[in-house]
C-alpha cells in the first residue's frame, strides 16, 4: 500500500504543472549557482595567484630582509565558492611583520561591494531560501487539498492505513522533488571539471554531504508543510501558516537569537579595545623615548659598531615593549574572546531551534566557510608569523615587527651592488584548513539535528494526520 | 430442511452518533441491506444520510451501536471491513493530473485488486458509458458526469460485495442520471448490496428494494418496494421536505401517513 501511494504521489507530482515550473526554476537557479560559484572561484584564484606573485616580486626587488613587507593571503577553495559562509566577509590578506597582532584586511566585498548588499547566489542560499519555499509550495495542500478535492475520502474508502498514506505521500513528495533538485545539481557537479575546477576526493565527499544536508533540510519543510496541511481544513489557511513558519525559521529566529544573546551577554566594543591597546602602546613608547635619548654607547667605538650597539639597544627596548603590549593585548583579547565566544555559543544555541540555522551551520562547516574559518586562518597566520619572525631574525639579526627598522647602508666607491633577495628562501605560507575528519566531526551534530528535525516534524505530521477528519 | 442465514452485506444496529456540540446526527438507526438489494435513504439536509455512510466508512466513530459490513464491525476492524465495500461520492473527484485510466488503475489497486489488465479497465469504462477517446485524457478536462462514470467504473472493478453511494445522481443531467440508475440496477442484479443516500425520490422509487426516510437521525419510515406500490411517495416526500412533518410528532405522523396511503 505504501509503495502504491508513494508511486501515485511521485507520478502526481511529476505530472503537475507545479513540478514543471519548480523544476525549471530549480534548474536555472542551481546551474546558475554552480556557474557563478565556478566563476567566482576562478576569479578569486587568479586574484590570489596575482597577489602572491606580486608579493614575491616585491620581495625579489629588495636587497635587505629588514625592508621586506610580507603579506599572506587566504587561498580560495572551490567549496568556498559553492557555499560562501563567511569567506567573503573576512579579510583575506594579512600583513606579516614577524610579531604583533595580526590584522586581516581586504574582504571580498572590498572588490565587489555590490555583492555586500545582494550577496552571492550559492548553494546555501538556494537550498536555505528558495528550495525551502518550494517545499512549502508543494506540500501546503498535500492533505487538506486532497480533502477539498474529495480524493482523500475516496482513498480511505479502501483498506488504507493512515500511516501508509501519510508515509507514502511524504516519501513520494520527497523523492519527486528531489528529482527536480538532483538533476540540476548533478549537471552542476559535472560542469565543475569542464569549467576547470578540480575537486579533491575529500571535497567531493564534503560536497556530497552538503547536498545530502540540503535534501534533509528540504525534507524538514516538506514535513512541516504536510503537518500544517494535516492540521488545517483549508489550503489557504495552511499556506499562510506555512509562510509564517518559514519566515520565522529563515528570517526571524537567526536574527533574533543574535539580538537576544547580545542583550544577555555584553561584549566590549572592538574599537574600544583597539583604542586601549593604542593608548598603552603610546604610553610605553613615551617611556622608551626617554631611555633612547639617554643612550650612551661604549667609549671609543667605531661608528658602525656604535650603530650596531644602538640597534641592539633599540631591539631590546622594542622587544620588552612588545612583550608588554602583547601581554596587555592578550589580556584584553582573552576577555573579549571569552565574552564573544559565550555570546556566539548562546546565539547559536538559541538559533538552532530553526532548521534554517542548522542547515546553514552544517553546510558552511562542511564547506569550510563556517565561523571557524577566521580562527583557523588566524591560527595558521600566527604560526606562520612565528616562523617568519625567526627567519627574519636569522637574516637580519634583529627582531622584526618592532616598529623600527635599523638599516645599515654603506656606500662607498668600489663596493659591489648588493644582491637582491630570493623569495624562495623565505618560509612559504600554506593554509591547510581543516581536515575532512575535523570537518565531519564539527558538522556531525548539525547533520544529526537535521535528521532529528525530520523525525520530529514527520512525527508531528503523522500525529496530526492520525487525528485528521477525513470527511 | 435447514435454513441458511445469510449475513447481511450492510447492517446498522442501533447506530447512534452524538456530536461534541450535542447534536444527535443518528438516533438508534437500524437497517439491513442484503445481497442483491438496493436500500435508498431519503431525507433532507442534516437528516443523517451522509453520517450513516461516514460511519460505515469509519470516517466517524459512532457514539453507540454498530455498523457492520459483511458482519465485520466497520469501526473496530475498519481495514478488514473496507475490503468488502466500494464507495461512490456525490461529486466524484479524482486526481486531476491523472488520466481516467491512471485514476482507475490507482484506485483499483488501492482497493486491493491488482490482477486487472488495461483491457479490463477499458471494458469497465465502456460499461459505464465513457467514450474510448476519454480514457487517456486528464481528469481535469472531465465533466461531472464523466467523473461520476469513472468513479462507478472504479467501484465495479473493485468488485466489492457492498456499494455505498452518497447522492450519486446529484447534479447529473437526466440522461446521465438514467444511465446511472440502469447501471445500479445491473449491479444489484449481479448480487451487490447497495446503500444509497439520495434526494432523488423518483429514481429511488424506481430502483430501490427498500426506502428509508430519515429525519434528524431517526429512521422514521422503512418500506419495501412492494409496500410502496400505489403510494404517492413523491407528495409525501415533498410534504416531508417542506417541513410539514417537523411540526408534529414526525415519526408517528409519517407512519400514520404511510399506513393511510397503503390502506
Amino acid at each position: 500500500m505504501f509503495t502504491l501511494i508513494f508511486l501515485k504521489e511521485l507520478r502526481d507530482i511529476i505530472q503537475s504543472s507545479r513540478f514543471t515550473i519548480s523544476f525549471a526554476a530549480c534548474s536555472v537557479l542551481i546551474i546558475l549557482g554552480f556557474l557563478m560559484g565556478a566563476q567566482n572561484y576562478l576569479g578569486s584564484l587568479r586574484q590570489y595567484e596575482a597577489a602572491i606573485e606580486e608579493n614575491r616580486n616585491q620581495i625579489a626587488a629588495e636587497t635587505n630582509w629588514a625592508q621586506v613587507d610580507n603579506s599572506i593571503m587566504l587561498p580560495p577553495r572551490p567549496l568556498q565558492a559553492l557555499v560562501n559562509g563567511i569567506s567573503n566577509d573576512i579579510g583575506r590578506t594579512i600583513p606579516i611583520s614577524g610579531r604583533g597582532e595580526l590584522r586581516p584586511q581586504n574582504t571580498r566585498f572590498n572588490d565587489e561591494p555590490l555583492f555586500a548588499i545582494f550577496r552571492f547566489m550559492d548553494l546555501e542560499f538556494i537550498f536555505g531560501i528558495v528550495l525551502s519555499l518550494f517545499a512549502i509550495i508543494f506540500a501546503y495542500d498535500s492533505v487538506n487539498g486532497e480533502k477539498q478535492n474529495g480524493t482523500l475520502k475516496l482513498c480511505f474508502s479502501n483498506a488504507v492505513s493512515r500511516a501508509a498514506f501519510i508515509g507514502g505521500k511524504l516519501a513520494g513528495s520527497f523523492v519527486g522533488l528531489s528529482i527536480a533538485l538532483l538533476i540540476p545539481i548533478l549537471i552542476g557537479c559535472a560542469l565543475l571539471p569542464v569549467l576547470g575546477i578540480t575537486l579533491t576526493q575529500s571535497e567531493w565527499i564534503r560536497l556530497g554531504l552538503i547536498i545530502l544536508s540540503g535534501l534533509t533540510y528540504f525534507g524538514i519543510f516538506l514535513a512541516i508543510a504536510m503537518g500544517i496541511s494535516a492540521s488545517t481544513a483549508r489550503p489557504s489557511t495552511s499556506f499562510l501558516l506555512c509562510l509564517v513558519v518559514w519566515i520565522f525559521s529563515v528570517l526571524i529566529i537567526p536574527r533574533a537569537s543574535v539580538l537576544v544573546s547580545g542583550r544577555l551577554i555584553e561584549v566590549p566594543n572592538v574599537d574600544e579595545i583597539a583604542s586601549q591597546k593604542n593608548q598603552y602602546r603610546l604610553q610605553l613608547f613615551d617611556e622608551d623615548r626617554e631611555k633612547m635619548a639617554s643612550f650612551e654607547g661604549s667609549e671609543e667605538t667605531e661608528p658602525q659598531d656604535l650603530m650596531r650597539e644602538f640597534s641592539s639597544f633599540m631591539g631590546e627596548l622594542a622587544e620588552e615593549r612588545t612583550k608588554k603590549v602583547e601581554l596587555f593585548s592578550q589580556r584584553l583579547n582573552e576577555d573579549y574572546l571569552n565574552k564573544q565566544t559565550e555570546q556566539t555559543k548562546l546565539a547559536l544555541r538559541v538559533s538552532k531551534i530553526s532548521p534554517s540555522t542548522v542547515f546553514t551551520l552544517a553546510s558552511t562547516e562542511l564547506a569550510g566557510t563556517s565561523l571557524h574559518l577566521q580562527n583557523v586562518y588566524l591560527e595558521s597566520a600566527n604560526s606562520y608569523q612565528e616562523q617568519y619572525g625567526k627567519f627574519i631574525a636569522e637574516k637580519t639579526g634583529q627582531n622584526s615587527g618592532s616598529g623600527f627598522r635599523m638599516i645599515v647602508v654603506s656606500s662607498g666607491d668600489g663596493e659591489e651592488e648588493p644582491e637582491t633577495l630570493d623569495p624562495e628562501e623565505m618560509p612559504q605560507f600554506e593554509f591547510a584548513g581543516l581536515t575532512t575528519e575535523q570537518v565531519l566531526e564539527r558538522s556531525v551534530i548539525d547533520i544529526g539535528l537535521l535528521v532529528l528535525f525530520n523525525i520530529i516534524f514527520f512525527g508531528g505530521a503523522f500525529y496530526a494526520f492520525l487525528r485528521y477528519d477525513l470527511r | 430442511m435447514s435454513t441458511v442465514t445469510q449475513i447481511p452485506r450492510l447492517e446498522a444496529v442501533a447506530l447512534t452518533k452524538v456530536y461534541e456540540d450535542g447534536v444527535k446526527a443518528l438516533d438508534s438507526l437500524d437497517l439491513t441491506v442484503q445481497q442483491g438489494e438496493i436500500f435508498a435513504m431519503l431525507g433532507g439536509n442534516g437528516a443523517g444520510k451522509t453520517t450513516t455512510i461516514n460511519v460505515f466508512l469509519d470516517f466517524i466513530q459512532p457514539t453507540s451501536g454498530k455498523a457492520l459490513i459483511n458482519g465485520i464491525d466497520a469501526n473496530e476492524r475498519p481495514l478488514e471491513a473496507k475490503k468488502h465495500i466500494a464507495f461512490v461520492s456525490e461529486n466524484v473527484q479524482l486526481y486531476p493530473n491523472f488520466s481516467a485510466m491512471q485514476n482507475v488503475d490507482f484506485f483499483v489497486r488501492l482497493g486491493g485488486r491488482s490482477e486487472y489488465s488495461r483491457s479490463d479497465y477499458e471494458t469497465a469504462l465502456h460499461r459505464v458509458g465513457l467514450q474510448s477517446s476519454a480514457f487517456d485524457k486528464k481528469l481535469k478536462d472531465f465533466s461531472k458526469g464523466m467523473r461520476q462514470k469513472t468513479g462507478i467504473a472504479i467501484a465495479i472493478l473493485k468488485d466489492a460485495p457492498a456499494i455505498l453511494l452518497d447522492e450519486p445522481t446529484s447534479g447529473l443531467d437526466p440522461k446521465a442520471g438514467k444511465e446511472f440508475t440502469k447501471l445500479i440496477g445491473e449491479l444489484r442484479d449481479e448480487g451487490k448490496a447497495i446503500l444509497m443516500s439520495t434526494h432523488d425520490i423518483f429514481r429511488a422509487k424506481e430502483i430501490s428494494d427498500h426506502i428509508g426516510i430519515l429525519n434528524n437521525g431517526v429512521l422514521v419510515a422503512q418500506k419495501t418496494q412492494k409496500e410502496l406500490e400505489g403510494v404517492n411517495l413523491e407528495s409525501l416526500y415533498v410534504e416531508y421536505m417542506a417541513g410539514y412533518m417537523d411540526e408534529v410528532n414526525t415519526g408517528q405522523r409519517l407512519e400514520n401517513h404511510l399506513s393511510d396511503e397503503l390502506i
